[in-house]
């Protein structure tokens, strides 16, 4: 049984982004009306808008949040070409029973791109402070601020050309020593005959570049979003990707192999371990659960749907979630606190006093699928 | 509709539904989904078809986890004792490993009784609305189903039964899932005991205890007849108490018991043609079930609440030495006869196919459960150290009874941490996932929110104890960063102090340039290269260092006493470290500090030790001049 909570957004047109700080407890939402907002979970668990800016001069596509380690920071991209870091700031004086007045400041703009910057995310913790973006033109930027306590200053570091436009970018979250940096990136280029729409980059210690590893010939659609799983001590990657066909779960072994060892790069196997075409079109957006052991969906359908891992090549289809406007409970309905049946065995619990209110899923079946063993 | 089937679960906003869905994952558990429509890049970007001053909703979506109930929390705890004890045992290897396991997979049931028992309890006071109370009986029907499950699977897979003659096993469990027949009975037999036959319950409950093996109930019960002096009365009894009984006190074979229950049954069965009970139809009727008579046993059928009770009373009278393996066939049976084949609930389909040994059914069958894996964890995980699972690795291709087992105990733990007060809980079942378990808490441990010192440093710990060294680094530092952009730096620096534990030097050495930010950051970073000096050996500079930060302004008050402190060991070190003039700035150190409250015991020490360095100097210092 599912339960959900409502969050009212307060955003003026569609959320392009959400995305939540490393414990959950915070959370950035984007959108086309050019804002970023920023919620805090209180001790009852509602979710209360703390702050809200506009953070660019036209659609802000992502935003997403640096590790805790360098403090709260969040960086966005956006179709007015550029990205930018926020850092939070926290007023000096907390009233008594408060925590001081906060706001964020833009600590720098990235201007480099010439089109839109589509997606943008921050390295892994322990290569320091790094930020990569990638945009239209096809381009991926890597920056990064060499004073962690000074956020205002970066520097590009590297840009590399991809042929095509870029749409979005993954991190290798792998905590092993073993794996050099890695980032993977997918394009919506929607010629088929343009090849391969996802590469694979890793940056190589010995000539201090990033090397173009693959190009995911198998994947000729356009891709529109694609994430790396959290590495649960595997010796292989996993690749989520969302394309205009389907999702597709790839595994990316690096391979024991004499001369690439001597070269310092790389060399990858790759297997489509699963491929699911439940959306019956294109796949929006995937996104990895924290132990990597159920990646989400959402497609053109309408539905976000689940899927999870039972072994190393067997996925299986768990869940989906869809919007229902017939079961919205009237005001009425929701203000009141006593347990009203909303159509479709669907009811309101509310629990006493400011605790988070959670409203209890309806549920129809799906056909009979297959299921696990 | 099975509950087997994946579910698609609905939003109740129209916005959601028109526009599309996106999600992203927040730790640990849970689901935003909110409407979504992907723009490409190359559109215009201009305001949507959906935009509007109607906001759009976020919608938080996770399970409903009902072991986060207060009154369930016993349970978790409990069962999280006996789950330890179970792998500590496992460990120990012990001789009767067996016996062992089947003392703690008692001890798992009788944690399930008292959770049954508190639920009762809290459900029968006042201050319950309907809406509480509903959920309540959803847990007590849970719970009971899975202690009715749990018990059948102690007796066919954990227990070890003498002779396989599993009857006198089944019994126990019937009527223990069954009281209402001997409360009846106790009931009946308490009250007015005059013409008890006039009660309505009277039969039903002579049967319900005959279908259970209560033959002396049953017999007391006939006694209270008004009828009791009867002959066919008497006769009856006469013939229920010679009833031949097995057990392994008796020490009779098989073979012998089974001899002398066809001559009994024989004997009954001559009467019953001899017309002997014909007079009275009950009496009659429970001659006829005693002797296996099929119209008989369809008669008495609507007298059972389940399969499973008649399927109890029907071995018991028909095949009282049934061995464990043919129990499948005969509950196939049962539930033909009870005309029950199409309408089996879950909890039937379970005890069924634990009746037919099949351990994967019943595994996939109470995943389905709704008490969040509680029982398929530890369930899986005794039946997999009583060795019951392995024998399956044979049988289906591609399982691992190991595998499976850890990716309960992975589910069941994270769900445990994604609970504010759990957690520690669920860390401790982690640590039995001998594959992941120590990946899992690498990417959970570092996740759980701490807002205070106190919960940080138990986070260390855990992170400590496990030598996850670089999360607990982490931590530190996270815990660095919120005291430095709070202003909080001296408390910061207290922490690094008093837990000497407290690595985050790390973070110090990488303080850079930013160090100069703030005095008790510069101070904190001269004090780490202190120490490092220390630890080098290097005294010299080492005593160069302590005395310009004595001679600086920077030093916070409540550092003083462990700064001057730090001077003993230099001042009375082999080589001489400080100078007559260092000495000098060090008594008047002291001198302006005296008044410090944790000074006073350490006065005398520092005073002599200075005193004693200050002759060395002025020593040396002649013999150079």
């Amino acid at each position: 049984m599912f339960e959900a909570q409502e969050i009212k957004a307060e955003h003026k047109d569609l959320i392009h982004d959400v995305s939540f700080d490393f414990y959950g407890d915070r959370m950035a939402t984007c959108s086309s009306d050019q804002f970023v907002k920023v919620w805090d979970k209180n001790g009852d668990g509602n979710w209360t808008l703390t702050s809200s800016f506009k953070a660019h001069s036209a659609s802000v596509w992502k935003v997403t949040w640096a590790n805790p380690e360098f403090g709260q920071v969040l960086a966005t991209c956006s179709f007015d070409r550029t990205a930018a870091v926020w850092e939070e700031i926290v007023g000096d004086t907390p009233g008594p029973g408060q925590r001081g007045t906060r706001h964020w400041v833009r600590r720098t703009n990235l201007v480099d791109s010439r089109t839109s910057v589509t997606d943008v995310k921050f390295g892994p913790k322990a290569q320091g402070l790094l930020l990569a973006t990638c945009s239209a033109e096809g381009i991926i930027r890597i920056y990064e601020a060499p004073d962690v306590m000074n956020l205002s200053q970066w520097t590009l570091q590297h840009e590399i050309h991809c042929k095509l436009p870029l749409s979005c970018l993954s991190w290798n979250p792998s905590l092993s020593r073993l794996h050099p940096p890695m980032i993977a990136v997918g394009s919506d280029d929607t010629n088929v005959n343009n090849g391969g729409k996802v590469f694979v980059y890793e940056y190589s210690e010995n000539s201090r570049r990033w090397v173009k590893l693959d190009t995911i010939s198998s994947i000729t659609d356009a891709v529109h979003d694609l994430e790396f799983s959290p590495n649960l001590g595997r010796s292989f990657h996993i690749l989520a990707v969302a394309t205009n066909r389907d999702l597709r779960i790839l595994n990316l072994t690096p391979l024991d192999d004499e001369q690439a060892s001597q070269n310092g790069v790389t060399k990858l196997d790759i297997q489509t371990a699963a491929q699911f075409n439940d959306h019956g079109g294109t796949v929006w957006r995937v996104c990895w659960n924290v132990t990597g052991t159920i990646v989400t969906s959402a497609g053109d359908d309408g539905f976000v749907r689940m899927f999870k891992m039972h072994s190393i090549n067997l996925w299986k289809s768990i869940t989906s979630i869809k919007g229902d406007g017939t079961q919205i409970p009237t005001a009425t309905e929701a203000t009141r606190s006593t347990s009203t049946a909303i159509p479709q065995a669907s009811s309101v619990s509310t629990l006493a006093g400011q605790t988070a209110r959670y409203i209890k899923l309806g549920s129809i079946s799906q056909p009979s699928r297959e299921q696990w063993y | 509709m099975s509950k087997s089937d994946p579910k698609t679960f609905l939003i109740p906003n129209e916005l959601c539904r028109r526009s599309g869905l996106g999600a992203s994952w927040l730790p640990i558990n849970q689901i935003a989904v909110f409407p979504h429509q992907q723009r490409s890049i190359r559109e215009k970007d201009v305001p949507s078809n959906f935009a509007s001053n109607n906001p759009s909703s976020i919608f938080s979506v996770r399970h409903n986890i009902i072991l986060f109930h207060p009154i369930l929390r016993k349970l978790v705890n409990e069962s999280n004792a006996t789950f330890i004890a179970v792998q500590s045992c496992v460990a120990s290897k012990p001789s009767d490993l067996k016996g062992d396991v089947l003392k703690l997979s008692r001890q798992y049931r009788s944690i399930i009784r008292a959770c049954l028992e508190n639920l009762q309890d809290e459900i029968s006071k006042s201050k319950v609305n309907n809406e509480e109370r509903d959920e309540l009986q959803n847990y007590i029907t849970i719970f009971y189903s899975i202690e009715c499950i749990w018990h059948l699977c102690e007796i066919l897979f954990i227990d070890v039964i003498p002779g396989n003659i599993v009857l006198p096993y089944l019994l126990d469990w019937v009527r223990f899932h069954f009281p209402r027949h001997e409360r009846n009975a106790a009931l009946l037999l308490s009250g007015d005991i005059s013409a008890l036959e006039l009660n309505e319950n009277y039969w039903p409950t002579v049967f319900g205890n005959l279908l259970q093996g209560r033959i002396k109930v049953v017999r007391t019960l006939l006694k209270q007849n008004s009828a009791a002096d009867t002959p066919i009365f008497q006769s009856v009894d006469q013939l229920l108490k010679a009833m031949p009984t097995y057990n392994i006190i008796n020490s009779i074979s098989v073979n012998e018991f089974n001899l002398q229950w066809r001559h009994w049954t024989m004997d009954i069965q001559l009467k019953i043609d001899a017309k002997q009970f014909i007079n009275n139809h009950n009496l009659d009727l429970l001659m006829r079930l005693i002797v296996g008579e099929e119209e008989a046993w369809a008669e008495i059928q609507s007298n059972c609440e389940a399969w499973y009770e008649f399927l109890a009373g029907w071995l018991f009278y028909t095949e009282p030495a049934v061995k464990t393996f043919e129990l499948g066939q005969f509950a196939k049976h049962s539930i033909s006869k009870m005309r029950l084949k199409d309408h089996l609930k879950h909890l039937d389909r379970v005890l069924l196919a634990a009746m037919e040994f099949d351990l994967l059914e019943v595994i996939k069958e109470i995943q389905l459960m709704t008490e969040n894996g509680w029982f398929v964890t530890h369930l899986t995980d005794i039946l997999h150290h009583s060795g019951r699972l392995s024998t399956l690795e044979n049988e289906v291709e591609n399982f691992a009874c190991d595998k499976l087992r850890e990716s309960f105990i992975l589910e069941y733990g994270t769900t445990l941490i994604g609970h504010s007060s759990l957690w520690e809980v669920g860390l401790s079942y982690l640590d039995f996932c001998p594959n992941n378990g120590v990946h899992a808490i690498e990417l959970l441990l570092p996740r759980i929110p701490f807002n205070t010192e106190v919960k940080a440093n138990k986070l260390i710990r855990e992170a400590k104890n496990r030598e996850l060294n670089h999360v607990a680094q982490s931590i530190c530092k996270i815990q660095g960063m919120k005291c430095l952009k709070r202003g909080r730096l001296d408390k910061f620096l207290k922490g690094y102090i008093e837990s000497g534990e407290l690595n985050s030097t790390d973070l110090l050495d990488n303080l850079g340039s930013c160090m100069l930010a703030s005095d008790r950051l510069i101070f904190l970073g001269k004090y780490n290269e202190f120490h490092k000096l220390y630890q080098a050996g290097e005294y010299k500079e080492c005593g160069h260092l302590l005395i310009s930060l004595l001679a600086s302004k920077i030093v916070p008050k409540y550092f003083w006493s462990i700064l001057l402190s730090e001077a003993i060991p230099l001042l009375e070190s082999e080589e001489l470290v400080f100078s007559s003039n260092d000495t000098y700035t060090i008594l008047h150190c002291l001198e302006e500090k005296e008044e410090i409250p944790q000074m006073t015991d350490k006065m005398s020490i520092l005073r002599l030790a200075a005193a004693r360095n200050l002759s060395r100097a002025l020593m040396y210092e002649a013999q150079m001049a």
